[in-house]
């Protein structure tokens, strides 16, 4: 789904200016910290657990982005495009997540003497039996492809335009271009065996 | 699916299907679609991965996600803490907490380093008496990818090899120019500064259209229309001998056509042609 114009027009509608101190009024700034968290959390979260966090991990990373986004906001920095905004943090969060998650890992493999991890194509019968054989299969490509082309099919599916991807991961829009024809390509060969 | 070179890549379907290309790309690349029953196939096959790819995407994730309410009331209160925190600036927090004669201390070896590497940025950057004005046309060696990503037309490999030295080299239009600048930012350009050039040139495919233009200068000291111009023939040279193909080209060069020209004629080459570009009395 394209960017809806109307959510950045709403935003730049607030002042700039916000009354701070002890009244238990919320502010404008924190109703509209609310309502881009009414709009984003379902899309955000589904992108974070996507890159295999837990929702536990997940929902923590999202008080973290709209925390970051009110104090983005007032400290009266850019409101445009604060959906490219709000990925971008959530996919920085979510990497250092991920690398504190790694790092916890790897002293309990060595701890234990568990074998390295590898991703595996095939899918698991809990994916097969749930999904149907065809989505299993794509789950199990899903799953193998480099982490670049999964975060751009994760954040075009939450509807960011190329523009945004590109921001949201620090890569060029070229890149951006070839990761989602690489890897669409490559589940679209799920049928040819 | 091998498919022959004047067919759409599946890049390009998908940046048409996407809505990621200018107007002008669109309709020539739609106007294929509607006359080219393999392109409309395939764009058929992508349209059906993405809708399966959206679906397992939803399926998987959307049952994990818990309702919103203990997540809401949890950010409300700490946007409450949060506003109910004086604003301070990073150098008010930072002076609150280093003692105040270390912070001056920091302040001033934070100054003196800037200005050294200021200093060092400048040698670096600038040969010998270079101007603003040359400084200015070395940031506008490689376009404004936002303003001009590259655009291209339905060509095949015959017509890019069999065209006319004219059509290689094609004019930019007056009018076509003048917007060009205007979207740059560029006020009464002196003509003798910039060639309005094509990203992805003619010879490749490039289309005439504002995205595929950019105000590139000729006279800047290192990366310029003239050291384009050598890489735009060596890729029209191996694309006709059919060392590359045509959309490999025209991804190189519109994506970042200094390194394109790094890989496809070398650094030697650039720095022999720009001494000679440079120098051309010393030639003598």
């Amino acid at each position: 789904m394209p960017p809806t114009d109307s959510m950045q027009d709403s935003i730049r509608a607030f002042p700039v200016s916000v009354s701070v101190g002890s009244s238990t009024k919320p502010s404008e700034i924190e109703c509209a910290v609310i309502q881009l968290f009414e709009e984003f959390r379902n899309p955000l979260l589904r992108y974070v657990i996507s890159l295999g966090l837990s929702l536990h991990d997940g929902e923590e990373i999202i008080q973290e982005v709209f925390l970051a986004l009110f104090r983005h906001l007032r400290q009266g920095k850019s409101r445009r495009n604060l959906r490219g905004w709000v990925f971008r943090v959530a996919h920085n969060l979510a990497l250092k997540q991920q690398m504190a998650n790694k790092k916890a890992l790897v002293a309990l493999d060595s701890d234990e003497g568990v074998a390295q991890r590898q991703p595996d194509a095939t899918p698991n019968p809990e994916e097969q039996a749930a999904s149907g054989e065809r989505l299993a299969r794509m789950q199990a490509v899903l799953r193998v492809l480099p982490e670049q082309d999964r975060c751009c099919l994760s954040l075009r599916a939450e509807g960011l335009r190329y523009r945004e991807i590109a921001a949201a991961l620090g890569i060029s829009l070229g890149a951006v271009s070839i990761a989602l024809a690489r890897s669409l390509t490559r589940m679209g060969r799920v049928d040819q065996g | 699916m091998v498919r022959e070179p004047f067919h759409l890549s599946d890049e390009d379907i998908l940046l048409v299907a996407d809505g990621e290309v200018s107007r002008g790309r669109a309709k020539q690349a739609r106007a294929h679609l509607t006359a080219c029953w393999l392109c409309r196939s395939r764009l058929a096959e992508l349209e059906g991965t993405i809708a399966d790819f959206v679906s397992l995407h939803r399926r998987t994730l959307d049952p994990q996600l818990p309702a919103a309410n203990g997540s809401r009331a949890l950010l409300k209160v700490r946007l409450a803490e949060a506003a109910n925190t004086p604003s301070t600036g990073p150098w008010m927090r930072f002076l609150e907490w280093v003692p105040a004669h270390r912070a001056v201390a920091c302040i001033c070896a934070v100054v003196f380093l800037t200005a050294l590497g200021a200093r060092l940025l400048l040698q670096h950057s600038q040969l010998p008496g270079a101007t603003p004005a040359e400084v200015s046309f070395a940031r506008l060696a490689v376009p404004d990818h936002h303003l001009t990503p590259g655009a291209t037309r339905p060509v095949d490999i015959g017509q890019v090899c069999s065209m006319a030295h004219e059509e290689v080299v094609r004019a930019v239009p007056s009018g076509l120019r003048q917007e060009v600048f205007k979207e740059y930012g560029i006020v009464d350009p002196r003509p003798e500064d910039y060639e309005i050039d094509y990203l992805i040139a003619p010879g490749l495919g490039g289309a005439e259209d504002i995205h595929n233009l950019w105000p590139e200068p000729s006279t800047a000291p290192k990366w310029n229309a003239h050291v384009k111009d050598a890489l735009e023939e060596r890729l029209h040279q191996l694309v006709c001998a059919g060392s590359i193909d045509l959309p490999t080209a025209q991804r190189a060069i519109a994506t970042d056509w200094i390194s394109a020209y790094k890989k496809y004629l070398g650094d030697d080459q650039y720095v022999s042609q720009n001494e000679l570009e440079l120098f051309p009395s010393e030639q003598l």
